[in-house]
């Protein structure tokens, strides 16, 4: 005899014409990353850095503890004899000097840029692990020729 | 043939190629040729920045990419949630879906942009400064809103789920936003203001032919994935329609057998 059969149609369709993500793990995973950004978000970026006469200020309730350090730079770096970059930063009148004994930073880094120095207070100097380059939200086009044209319009004069 | 088979060729023939019209394919052609420009103008002809020298060319893809991403994509996927849940039709949920789809690829874009310029500039490719840290929620939350666009659950309770989200992952891009005024950061600030942008000349230019093929990309691909959404649902529509009409066949003629051609008689069963 024909049998009816009964068993229930494939429907893998889960969404319309998608697939459907049958193991919520994925979802898990997902909360989990987010509730590691928030709490980078609470601890991190709430306060990413302390500015020089903030951190000046502060210098003996910091004591060792490791923060960032944000001024710019105001001198040349100099090797001192263990080899490390020595340079002042400075702000909001305030200057403070940086030994930095981490990692080159980038090409940027140069006086009259603000930088960002994370490490901690070592007496009146701040020990700095690594260094990162502030870059300004403005873009200024690189024309050398024209500069050129317009020195030469002065010499002439 | 039968007519659900009818049906079921017809919704075949109608896919096959459906996808794509008269004006995508302009529209498609155009968007390749206006992408072909910019990245001439991007790579080529743009001058140098005087500080970050050529990595500003990382710019004109970074931040069209961000613009498309967090309030073109994300801003459609905002409204078309709201419009859901007034409304509860498919168009809207399809269109939040779509382009909640294409917005979470431009912001992979974006953050992978961001750290290829990040190591050039800052010296390093990823910090938990504020903005990053905003935007990486912002592309968990709508990862997050496409996993659960894939639930098995209900249709509508799925639908509605993810509108919710939708709506609560746009509100984060206001945070992403303000994130450079309201904390402190290493990414840098506002660069383009309606009053006082920070660019100008062949800067300028190059960024705007980014902003504008960037958001001719998403156009293109949103039309497609829409196209492609509802052809699914219909194909989903029509199977369901299928299913239906052949157990109504299988229903139907077995009821209509005579009773000595079919299950045991009473004969037969008597010694069970």
């Amino acid at each position: 005899m024909d049998e009816l059969d009964l068993t229930p149609l494939d429907d893998s369709s889960g969404t319309p014409g998608g697939r459907s993500f049958r193991n919520p793990l994925i979802i898990g995973g997902l909360l989990l990353v987010l509730g590691f950004m928030v709490f980078q978000a609470l601890t991190s970026a709430r306060v990413f850095y302390r500015n020089v006469d903030e951190a000046v200020a502060e210098r003996a309730e910091l004591g060792d503890e490791t923060f960032r350090l944000q001024g710019t730079v105001v001198t040349e770096p100099t090797a001192d004899a263990n080899g490390a970059s020595v340079f002042i930063v400075s702000f909001g009148g305030v200057d403070a000097e940086v030994r930095h004994v981490g990692e080159e930073p980038s090409d940027l880094f140069e006086i009259g840029v603000p930088i960002i120095a994370e490490g901690h207070w070592e007496g009146e100097q701040f020990e700095s692990t690594q260094l990162l380059v502030k870059h300004s939200e403005s873009y200024v086009e690189d024309n050398p020729d024209r500069v050129d044209y317009e020195l030469e319009e002065t010499v002439d004069r | 043939m039968t007519a659900t088979e009818e049906s079921a060729t017809s919704l075949e023939q109608t896919v096959a190629g459906a996808t794509s019209s008269r004006f995508s394919q302009v529209f498609g052609t155009l968007t390749a040729t206006m992408l072909a420009v910019f990245l001439l103008f991007a790579l080529v002809f743009s001058p140098p920045d005087v500080s970050q020298r050529d990595a500003v060319r990382l710019f004109y893809i970074h931040v069209p990419s961000a613009i498309v991403a967090l309030y073109l994509a994300f801003g459609i996927t905002f409204v078309a949630s709201i419009m859901y849940l007034r409304k509860g039709t498919d168009f809207w949920d399809l269109l939040a879906g779509s382009s909640a789809e294409i917005g979470v690829l431009f912001c992979a874009f974006m953050l992978g942009t961001g750290m290829l310029w990040g190591k050039p500039t800052w010296g390093v490719y990823w910090q938990w400064d504020p903005r990053l840290t905003s935007t990486a929620i912002s592309f968990v939350l709508f990862a997050g809103y496409l996993a659960i666009r894939r639930l098995d659950l209900d249709p509508t309770v799925r639908s509605r789920r993810a509108a919710v989200l939708g709506i609560i992952g746009f509100l984060n891009v206001i945070v992403v936003r303000q994130s450079v005024q309201w904390w402190r950061g290493l990414h840098q600030g506002q660069t383009l203001d309606l009053v006082d942008s920070q660019l100008s000349g062949m800067h300028y230019f190059s960024f705007f032919l980014g902003l504008v093929s960037m958001t001719m990309v998403f156009g293109w691909l949103l039309l497609h994935r829409f196209r492609v959404a509802w052809l699914e649902t219909q194909a989903d529509a029509a199977t369901l329609q299928t299913a239906l009409a052949e157990r109504q066949a299988e229903a139907a003629d077995y009821t209509a057998r005579p009773p000595d051609t079919g299950g045991p008689t009473t004969t037969e069963t008597e010694g069970i």
